[in-house]
């Protein structure tokens, strides 16, 4: 029985590593902090699993439990000089991740970088092509609230790679 | 010029290669499941039940001095009073570990992040209070020790011994907050010397505070 929730939670998890992947990447830019977030939010899943009743899909709850713990992470002032791992084995990894990631995406997360933990959250939700209902199920606000920081966030970010990419240019 | 629509598009193509590349280690995974891994979460566990059982061996402790020198009443509220601090301590910390229980990681994040953000609040408040009140506490507590570990009863240097210190305690705690301003950012390399004194100095509680008013403006915002 444990077994097979065991091996449920692992294939779930494996199925939308993705999420884990890219909520990591936009709240530490230091790979030895990302793999230590990567594996607070594993703990954090595992330890939830239990009350996921499947009400909300699976992605949605997922994005919730690693937002929680990632927007936790980033305002713990002691997040630097916590190394969980040893330094040759990695939990998460992308395979040539910088070599093949776009310039335009190298930017944009820089971009993300910048913004303060909710907008962080808000932008890598559109970003992964979720709708204003969903970007509102993960983050509790309303939809109304999420068009409108996300056409706030629209204008600052054009702003934002204009003068990046200007900088770029000269 | 790009904006966030066609950035987006780009994202979600970078995504589809992406996918592909992404490895999970499995083994760590398994550790994880078997509650192996050495966590910050592990470790905040291990030590609030450290901490938890220092202060019920404090009550006990306390409660057994209360006992045998009840027929001495100037030590036995002493050491009440010193049990009363711990009592008021160890109940806070049960409020706090009762309240981490109750946080579900799984709902939105806006409702989670408030009660995180309480939760601080809380713990801040907890500190402030147990390091100022504890200037106070000293003099009881330094009557209780000495005569449990050396059998030297202070009260023998008259109750302006007993007074003046309890004064000193009082006055000491306006400089110990000035001084955790001054020195907050210069507490060596320990963060958790330096949280103390920002705990201490308020440094911690407006943070928290202006976290507050960011989430509720996060909330509120066009809605």
């Amino acid at each position: 029985m444990t077994g097979t929730v065991q091996e449920r939670f692992q294939t779930l998890v494996e199925e939308h590593k993705g999420i884990l992947y890219k909520v990591c990447n936009s709240y530490c830019r230091n790979r030895a902090d990302r793999d230590d977030l990567a594996q607070e939010i594993a703990i954090q899943l595992w330890r939830s699993f239990e009350a996921f009743d499947g009400r909300c899909r699976f992605s949605t709850w997922m994005y919730r439990v690693a937002l929680n713990v990632a927007i936790s992470f980033y305002r713990r002032e002691s997040a630097r000089t916590r190394h969980v791992l040893p330094a040759d084995e990695r939990f998460l990894d992308a395979i040539d991740e910088s070599a093949n990631q776009p310039e335009e995406v190298t930017l944009l997360y820089q971009l993300i970088d910048a913004l303060e933990p909710l907008n962080k959250a808000l932008v890598l939700l559109y970003l992964e092509g979720n709708s204003y209902l969903e970007i509102a199920e993960v983050l509790g606000i309303s939809e109304t609230n999420v068009a409108t920081k996300i056409g706030r966030l629209k204008k600052t970010m054009r702003q934002e790679f204009r003068a990046a990419e200007q900088e770029r240019k000269s | 010029m790009m904006d966030l629509d066609e950035l987006r598009t780009r994202w979600t193509e970078h995504d589809q290669k992406l996918e592909a590349g992404i490895r999970l280690n499995r083994r760590i995974l398994c550790t994880v499941q078997l509650g192996r891994t050495k966590s910050a979460l592990n470790r905040l566990t291990v030590f609030t039940v450290l901490h938890a059982a220092m202060w019920v061996a404090c009550i006990v402790g306390l409660g057994d001095f209360v006992y045998e020198h009840a027929s001495s009443p100037r030590l036995a509220v002493a050491a009440a009073s010193l049990d009363l601090y711990a009592v008021v301590f160890l109940s806070a910390l049960i409020r706090q570990i009762a309240a981490v229980r109750r946080i579900d990681y799984g709902l939105p994040v806006a409702r989670i992040q408030k009660q995180l953000e309480e939760l601080r609040v809380m713990r801040i408040r907890t500190v402030q209070w147990g390091v100022l009140a504890g200037l106070v506490a000293w003099t009881p507590f330094a009557i209780v020790v000495l005569k449990a570990v050396l059998g030297v009863d202070l009260y023998q240097f008259g109750p302006a011994w007993v007074w003046t210190n309890l004064l000193f305690g009082l006055a000491a705690i306006p400089p110990a907050i000035w001084l955790s301003k001054k020195f907050a950012g210069r507490a060596g390399r320990s963060p958790f010397l330096q949280g103390v004194m920002a705990d201490i100095a308020g440094t911690s509680l407006n943070a928290a505070a202006t976290s507050l008013a960011a989430l509720a403006e996060f909330e509120q915002e066009g809605a």
